[in-house]
């Protein structure tokens, strides 16, 4: 007898379905995928038992034809492409035609479906009989009754129903998310638990993760050739101690990339607590033809052609939408083309949108006019503020009617550590220290670095390196020495490293290069060095900001606060703490139980 | 039971001597304290730091069986301090307890026991003994330890080298940019020694060592050093490493070379100093006929120029430098000229005296 022979086909399917369906989630996943590719606009869930007793997925989608209907079933039979070159460029969830057949190998699957136009709808079953007639209105419905049935070893992974139902309310929002045009309703053992129109985007996001997260929460919408970014990256005050507010969309698939996730964490890295996870919901749209998503079994993680571009064109869609600070999107603006034209621009900030940079420049200066003309301060900032005062045309400060500053004019100061200051909305508290830093910081962040500075060394810093590292080393020589680093082999298994960019000098050389290394392998833009430029400067900007118990003068405050308003991510210091609390008048009136 | 009765300054400077080493921060308490040890007349004391311990003494003892006892360091240290200049004080142990009495004044400490107190094994095995003047040893220090590396994570920068061959002693300090070489000359010729003496123990040494020509005993042992001088004994542990090959470092044949009066490069420089990057300290000079020039930039696009007037005949050279580096030899040379060697912008550049070849100090250019 021969030691190699083919499989059975259904065991083929159970083994295919071993990746597949991992769980009751994965089959909601599954049938609602197929319900969307068919086109419906409405998606309909039914669970019991956590999905473990039954999944009923019903959709007013295109229906199958009654000859399909079997084959439908049957493994790598799909609908959904039908070459090599739909399956480079995919724009369906599914393509692998393996969904339905696996999970028939491991539960009881019916099938019904009425093609639009159809006398009546056919069912079928996986027991493999003719296909006989059923009532349906328009479109599918499949039934998954009793999962793992026969395969008693997978059901004892199962957990308790609540957890296996909170796992597929899970695979239901990701869908929904995707989708705000479809409606979306989930049942569980009988009773209705979402249901959620069809409508804006917003709308979806307000219904599927509460309305907090939407309002504590920047809206991204950035565009540069074929990619699209858009979607709502939350405050890094409304930052989570866990992964579990991260949503990532490739042209509408929910994924978990690990490019993705790190571009992201990379946007957030300068204004959050490293110990804190942000919160987002991201679409990125590109064209289907520079993605592969047959990567994974799950789908949840794919492969960009140009990894390089969708890297950088997330970091800084992000880090931008991040970078406004909070009260200037609640401020009014200045819209007229003339006020935009004026403002003086920086390159640095011509990236961002010029609404902010009006905003920035001109608002807060117009209405420190007043205090610069009842108290002349000898700070030096005071100096170039009134300078811009000159320079700008009296008529955009003339027809500028903001009533108040964002942050508001300080009162006076609190022990030594806190501003307070009123505004339209009431009190703002602003810890001093904090807003300072943040502002020294993004000033020495701003300084051009041109080529960097590099310091050669004397004894050139070896370290043994493995096979990866030394092929990275020389494979990335020159963005090595864009950076400043002259790296070269040593020996077989060594690096020598014969000089480092001045900023980093006093570095650990070794370690600094090894997770460079690491960095640049895994993704194509390093920003370790950024990352280690800007601690550095980070603690500059911590040494040389004010200390608390350090009296200020009331024009002294304001100055500190007309900064933060023109600051780039002022909402937080360096460290990821909040630098100002808005207290409003209600509230206030709440605590003193005032007009109950 | 009295351990010694003496005038305050007798006591407080052997005390100033062996506390230096006493860390503020302690885990083990009683490191944070001094030993005292009746002796024959003397009274001994002995602090540690685990990795070096220094003792001394203080004559004036009263007679008696010897005793120790160990107390807070930093306290004894301020009580001695804020005495009135000239007073007699005596210390006595009573019940556990470290009286000190001076005048109507009444201290009361309290302490470990003396038998707790971490003190140093002698090493045995191989050992160099050389003998050396005081002034010129502290000398022979001054000259390299600002090149040694503070808390690198190559340990054995962290210190600084001194080796042992035929007449000459060396001392070899160098933090991976700059490296700083002296020698001295021994009378008679000894056997082969190199050993890496930590940071911390150079510095304690450069404090404690006398300008004058007084001796100075060295023993240089395995993973063991001792310097013994005047009434002092300091024992140290050695960093165990290899100390880099400073002799392939030191460049040879440099061409580009002048002289310039080190008084007028090391003001200029400070100059320039003020104006450059405060991130990474840049400075450029730039080497023409005749003039050496020193230039700054900082991040606001301020600048800073000096010009020197230089006898020097040769090819163009602009090269930029870390100042610190280049204001750290020249703070701590006494002579007058320096000469300075260069190659190109991406060589070293090697500092040395006219005519005295003990001493080179090498330095890496930054490319700015």
């Amino acid at each position: 007898m021969s030691a190699i022979h083919l499989l059975p086909d259904a065991l083929i399917s159970q083994i295919a379905a071993g990746e597949v369906v991992e769980r009751p989630a994965s089959i909601v996943k599954e049938l609602m995928e197929n319900s969307l590719d068919a086109a419906a606009s409405e998606v309909s869930v039914q669970l019991a038992e956590g999905g473990v007793r039954l999944v009923r997925v019903s959709d007013n989608g295109c229906g199958i034809d009654r000859e399909d209907l079997a084959l439908a079933l049957a493994r790598h039979a799909t609908s959904k492409i039908a070459s090599l070159d739909d399956l480079e460029r995919v724009g369906s969830f599914g393509f692998r035609g393996e969904a339905l057949a696996a999970i028939a190998s491991v539960a009881r699957v019916t099938l019904a479906s009425r093609r639009a136009g159809a006398p009546h709808a056919w069912r079928v079953d996986d027991r493999g009989a003719a296909p006989e007639p059923a009532a349906l209105g328009s479109g599918s419905v499949v039934e998954v009754a009793d999962l793992y049935f026969n395969t008693p070893a997978r059901r004892k992974f199962l957990r308790t129903e609540a957890t296996e139902y909170a796992h597929c309310e899970e695979s239901f929002r990701r869908i929904a998310l995707a989708r705000p045009q479809v409606l979306f309703q989930l049942q569980h053992n009988g009773r209705t638990l979402h249901r959620w129109a069809p409508g804006s985007h917003e709308q979806r996001l307000a219904d599927a993760l509460g309305g907090e997260f939407a309002a504590h929460a920047r809206h991204i919408d950035a565009q540069a050739g074929n990619l699209r970014l858009s979607g709502l990256a939350a405050l890094p005050a409304y930052s989570r101690a866990g992964r579990d507010l991260q949503y990532c969309f490739v042209n509408g698939r929910f994924v978990r990339d690990r490019l993705l996730s790190h571009a992201i964490r990379e946007a957030y890295r300068d204004v959050l607590h490293g110990s804190r996870h942000p919160a987002y919901v991201l679409f990125l749209e590109i064209d289907p033809a520079m993605v592969d998503v047959n990567v994974h079994p799950a789908k949840t993680e794919v492969r960009f052609r140009d990894a390089r571009a969708v890297h950088q064109f997330v970091f800084h869609a992000v880090e931008r939408a991040l970078a406004v600070p909070q009260h200037a999107g609640s401020a009014p603006r200045p819209e007229t083309p003339s006020q935009v034209g004026a403002a003086p621009t920086t390159p640095a900030r011509s990236a961002m949108s010029p609404r902010q940079t009006a905003l920035g420049v001109e608002q807060p200066v117009a209405t420190y006019l007043e205090f610069v003309a009842t108290a002349i301060s000898r700070d030096a900032d005071t100096g170039s503020a009134a300078q811009d005062i000159d320079a700008s045309p009296p008529a955009a400060a003339d027809n500028d009617v903001s009533p108040a500053p964002p942050l508001g004019h300080a009162l006076a100061q609190l022990h030594g550590i806190y501003i307070l200051a009123q505004n339209q909305a009431g009190l703002v508290l602003v810890d001093m220290h904090a807003g300072h830093e943040r502002i020294l910081y993004e000033r020495l962040k701003a300084m051009p670095d041109g080529a960097p500075a590099t310091q050669r060394l004397l004894i050139p810093a070896v370290f043994s390196a493995s096979a990866r590292e030394l092929a990275t080393a020389l494979e990335h020589g020159e963005t090595l020495a864009r950076l400043g680093f002259e790296v070269g082999q040593a020996g077989p298994a060594e690096l020598a490293v014969r000089s480092v960019p001045a900023l980093l000098a006093r570095a650990a050389v070794a370690e600094l290069v090894r997770a460079l290394l690491a960095d640049l392998r895994d993704f194509p833009a390093a920003r370790v060095i950024e990352a280690r430029r800007n601690e550095l400067l980070a603690t500059m900007a911590c040494h040389g900001a004010v200390r608390a118990h350090r009296p200020l003068s009331v024009p002294e405050m304001n100055a500190l606060l007309r900064e933060m308003e023109t600051c780039e991510r002022a909402d937080q210091c360096n460290h990821g703490r909040p630098t100002s609390v808005q207290l409003s008048v209600a509230e206030l009136d709440r605590m003193f139980l005032r007009g109950r | 039971m009295l351990l010694i009765n003496t005038p305050k300054e007798a006591l407080q400077a052997p005390l100033q001597a062996v506390c230096g080493i006493v860390e503020r921060r302690q885990t083990l308490p009683i490191l944070a304290n001094v030993l005292l040890e009746r002796h024959d007349d003397q009274l001994v004391l002995l602090a540690t730091d685990i990795e070096m311990q220094i003792r001394t003494t203080a004559p004036g003892a009263a007679a008696g069986e010897p005793v120790a006892v160990t107390v807070g360091a930093r306290k004894l240290q301020d009580i001695l301090r804020a005495l009135p200049d000239g007073c007699e004080l005596s210390l006595l142990l009573e019940d556990k307890r470290l009286n000190v009495r001076s005048g109507k004044s009444r201290f009361s400490l309290q302490t470990l026991p003396a038998a707790d107190f971490p003190r140093m094994a002698a090493a045995d095995g191989q050992a160099v003994s050389l003998r050396v003047g005081q002034g010129a040893f502290r000398h022979l220090l001054a000259q390299v330890q600002y090149a040694m590396a503070q808390q690198d994570i190559r340990y054995y920068l962290n210190g600084l080298m001194l080796l042992v061959e035929g007449t000459e002693l060396r001392a070899v300090a160098t933090d991976g940019h700059r490296l700083a070489f002296a020698r001295t000359h021994l009378e008679t010729p000894l056997a082969r020694a190199e050993v890496i003496v930590p940071r911390k123990t150079v510095i304690e040494l450069s404090r404690l060592l006398a300008d004058a020509d007084h001796p100075l005993d060295i023993v240089l042992g395995a993973g063991q050093a001792r310097f013994a001088f005047g009434d002092i004994e300091l024992v140290t542990k050695l960093i165990d490493g290899k100390f880099p090959d400073y002799e392939r470092v030191i460049p040879q044949g440099h061409p580009k070379v002048l002289r310039l009066g080190r008084q007028a490069l090391q003001q200029a420089l400070a100059r320039v100093a003020i104006l450059t990057n405060e991130k990474f300290r840049g400075v450029r000079l730039v080497l023409d006929e005749g003039s050496l020039r020193v230039l700054s930039t900082n991040a606001d696009q301020e600048e800073a120029q000096e010009e020197l007037e230089t006898a020097y005949h040769g090819d163009p050279l602009d090269i930029g430098f870390n100042v610190t580096y280049l204001l750290d030899v020249l703070n701590n040379l006494t002579v007058s000229e320096v000469e300075c060697r260069f190659a190109d912008a991406n060589s070293s550049a090697l500092f040395t005296v006219p005519d005295d070849p003990d001493f080179s100090y090498v330095v890496m250019p930054m490319r700015i």
